[in-house]
């Protein structure tokens, strides 16, 4: 079933879907080229801060448990002076696992914290500028009031008495917690402070150019009339994941709404549609890109063919 | 059917030319020494590259975008595409990235960045001073025209045993001249619960700065209160003297840091409410930093105000000696902000 639905999702794509855009912030570097800095999602924030949270936790815990530790091996030998660092120091590092940690892996990480790492999200300035370590302290210093405290209001909520505190509780974990979903930057309280952005870097592989393949079929330049660069593009997702378990069938489905959308008369064999598709994306890349080169873009099948300005 | 249409399949695939993959070809290595280069830089910093690398880097990172500005305009492969436009991102980063160290860094923000900042918002400080003095006053009234109001003003758990029943003698032995817990619970422990303490209702007060200021400033106006009501409760009792010098000892760091906390969150106020010729979320941006390194500087304050209360208010048994204590701190911090750090 749900095979079967996204496999509509991508054939039907193929013709008249639109591809769903990150929401990006546009930053000129020095050398003058626009570069696009692709924002991160909620979804990918709060993962990224659970998977700190456990480590926050857990680091706690082993902390306290060290803690338990000393202070008894440090009763047992009866050792004043022993006990009192060992408590002092642990007390400390307590206070510093729960406040710095942020702050110490995004100084050291260059805006990235262990969760964010792993997610694939960085924190960088909002106009592209270095990410100055006061940055990084300000965006730090709001966390207590915005995730920790209604953190803790939360879990109490149940066990305040009144109805105008819990609303009150509410509106105020509305005001600062939920900041990052009414703003288009999805920036929280400390993001506005500091003047900077959580984005979204994934690392990207560059696979072998398809065209690379060859080809065999030679087709006229009146069957490449009816696609833009949208659906090319669409088509070579589907050509650089030839191993999908529907893949044939999906070919098959292709094939035929391109036979019949550019008019190709002769029959492909179902062992040929890989080939036939392959050869099909050679051929329309090349005439985009050489249209292209004489200032004519399309950008999908409905558009018109623009001019270079 | 014509015969052109046909896939000429038993004589094998011809290669194709394709500017973008002939352009493709010619690059790729440069891409792929930067992707190495830069896949290091991200794990173990920009200083981990030997210095052949670092001389190399710009160069890669030039030429790439180069390459993505060409790629933009002739080339339609997508994987190419997005290859080269995260490459450019990530190496944009590492190349522009912060080479500060971060102990320079705490160096320069002691001596220069914090007093400077400070002295910029020194209006801010000023109002945010008079909404605490403005609570400790109300405080101080309120509760010399009936003590009932020290129970209402003062949270319970600060309060512990003092309150309107408390007599003379009682400040005078639980508080006031309460004998010195020992070096465990005085360093350790207290001085530990009251840093927390305080710097979550510092981060607060600097925290709600976004919201215009105002909630900034009645908590603001609320601990001065509590404070106020706790003088006239000892003036009352004739401690007036002794209570301000126990108070002093630490008071006059403590009170000074959340009056910066004050002065940081108005700062953010500022912007919010009156961004001048920028949008809102520039004008925060633009002295957010300021705003947060007045912050940083008054909870380092609340630390050294920690250790005082913790571990030395009741080690000095002596009103004189509080208030020397307190009068030298006082004189230090004036002395730091109003000074160090300026040019010339």
């Amino acid at each position: 079933m749900t095979v079967e639905a996204s496999r509509n999702v991508l054939a039907s794509d193929f013709l008249e879907g639109r591809a769903k855009k990150r929401r990006s912030i546009a930053i000129t570097a020095p050398e003058g080229v626009t570069l696009f800095f692709n924002l991160a999602d909620p979804g990918e924030r709060l993962t990224a801060f659970a998977i700190d949270f456990v480590i926050w936790t857990v680091a706690t815990i082993i902390f306290y448990l060290v803690l338990i530790f000393v202070v008894f091996g440090a009763m047992k030998l009866n050792n004043q002076i022993g006990l009192t660092i060992a408590l002092s120091i642990m007390l400390f590092l307590g206070f510093a696992i729960r406040n710095f940690y942020f702050i110490h892996f995004e100084l050291a990480w260059q805006g990235s914290t262990p969760g964010k790492r792993a997610v694939g999200i960085r924190v960088v300035d909002r106009k592209g500028g270095a990410l100055t370590p006061m940055a990084i302290v300000a965006r730090n210093l709001t966390r207590e009031v915005e995730i920790f405290i209604p953190l803790g209001v939360l879990s109490s909520l149940g066990h305040s008495n009144g109805t105008m505190e819990n609303l009150a509780l509410t509106a105020w974990i509305l005001l600062f917690s939920a900041l990052p979903l009414f703003n288009r930057l999805r920036m929280r309280g400390g993001d506005l402070i500091a003047g900077t952005v959580v984005v979204a870097l994934p690392r990207k592989m560059l696979l072998t150019d398809l065209v690379d393949a060859g080809t065999q079929t030679v087709f006229l330049e009146k069957h490449l009339r009816a696609y833009g660069t949208f659906e090319l593009q669409i088509l070579e997702e589907l050509l650089r994941r030839p191993n999908a378990p529907d893949a044939v069938q999906l070919r098959r489905e292709v094939t035929d709404k391109i036979v019949k959308k550019i008019g190709w008369t002769a029959k492909v064999a179902d062992a040929d549609t890989l080939r036939f598709l392959t050869d099909f994306y050679a051929a329309q890349r090349a005439h985009l890109e050489r249209e292209q080169l004489y200032g004519k873009f399309r950008a999908d099948k409905n558009a018109p063919v623009t001019t270079a300005r | 059917m014509t015969a052109l249409e046909k896939s000429d399949l038993s004589a094998g695939p011809k290669p194709l030319v394709l500017k973008s993959n002939q352009f493709r070809k010619a690059r790729e290595d440069t891409w792929r020494e930067l992707e190495a280069l830069v896949a290091r830089a991200e794990k173990r910093g920009v200083l981990s590259l030997g210095p052949e690398e670092l001389e190399r880097l710009p160069i890669l990172y030039r030429a790439t975008m180069s390459s993505l500005s060409v790629a933009r305009g002739i080339a339609l492969d997508r994987n190419l595409l997005n290859y080269l436009e995260a490459l450019a991102v990530r190496a944009y980063l590492v190349v522009y990235g912060p080479r500060v160290r971060q102990l320079n860094g705490a160096v320069r923000f002691l001596t220069t960045d914090l007093p400077r900042a400070v002295r910029q918002a020194r209006w801010h400080v000023l109002i945010a001073f008079l909404a605490m003095f403005g609570g400790i006053v109300a405080g101080f009234l309120l509760a010399h025209a009936n003590e009932d109001w020290v129970g209402a003003l003062v949270p319970g758990d600060l309060a512990g045993e003092r309150g309107p029943d408390s007599t003379a003698d009682d400040l005078r032995k639980d508080e006031i001249y309460a004998p010195w817990p020992g070096l465990v619970n005085s360093f350790a422990l207290m001085a530990n619960f009251l840093f927390s303490h305080n710097t979550l209702v510092g981060l607060l007060i600097f925290s709600l700065g976004i919201a215009a200021g105002i909630p900034g400033l009645l908590l603001l106006f609320y601990q001065g209160l509590g404070l106020g009501a706790f003088i006239a409760l000892h003036y009352h009792r004739g401690l007036l003297i002794d209570f301000l010098g126990w108070l002093s000892v630490h008071g006059v760091t403590e009170l000074t840091a959340i009056t910066l906390f004050g002065a940081a969150g108005l700062v953010l106020a500022e912007k919010v409410l009156f961004p001048n010729r920028m949008t809102r979320l520039e004008s925060l941006a633009t002295q957010g930093k300021a705003a947060a390194q007045i912050a940083i500087g008054a909870m380092m304050m609340l630390f050294v105000a920690g250790i005082l209360e913790g571990g030395f208010r009741q080690l000095i048994q002596s009103t004189e000696w509080r208030f020397a204590i307190g009068g030298v701190t006082g004189l230090f911090w004036l002395n730091y902000y109003t000074l160090a750090g300026k040019r010339g």
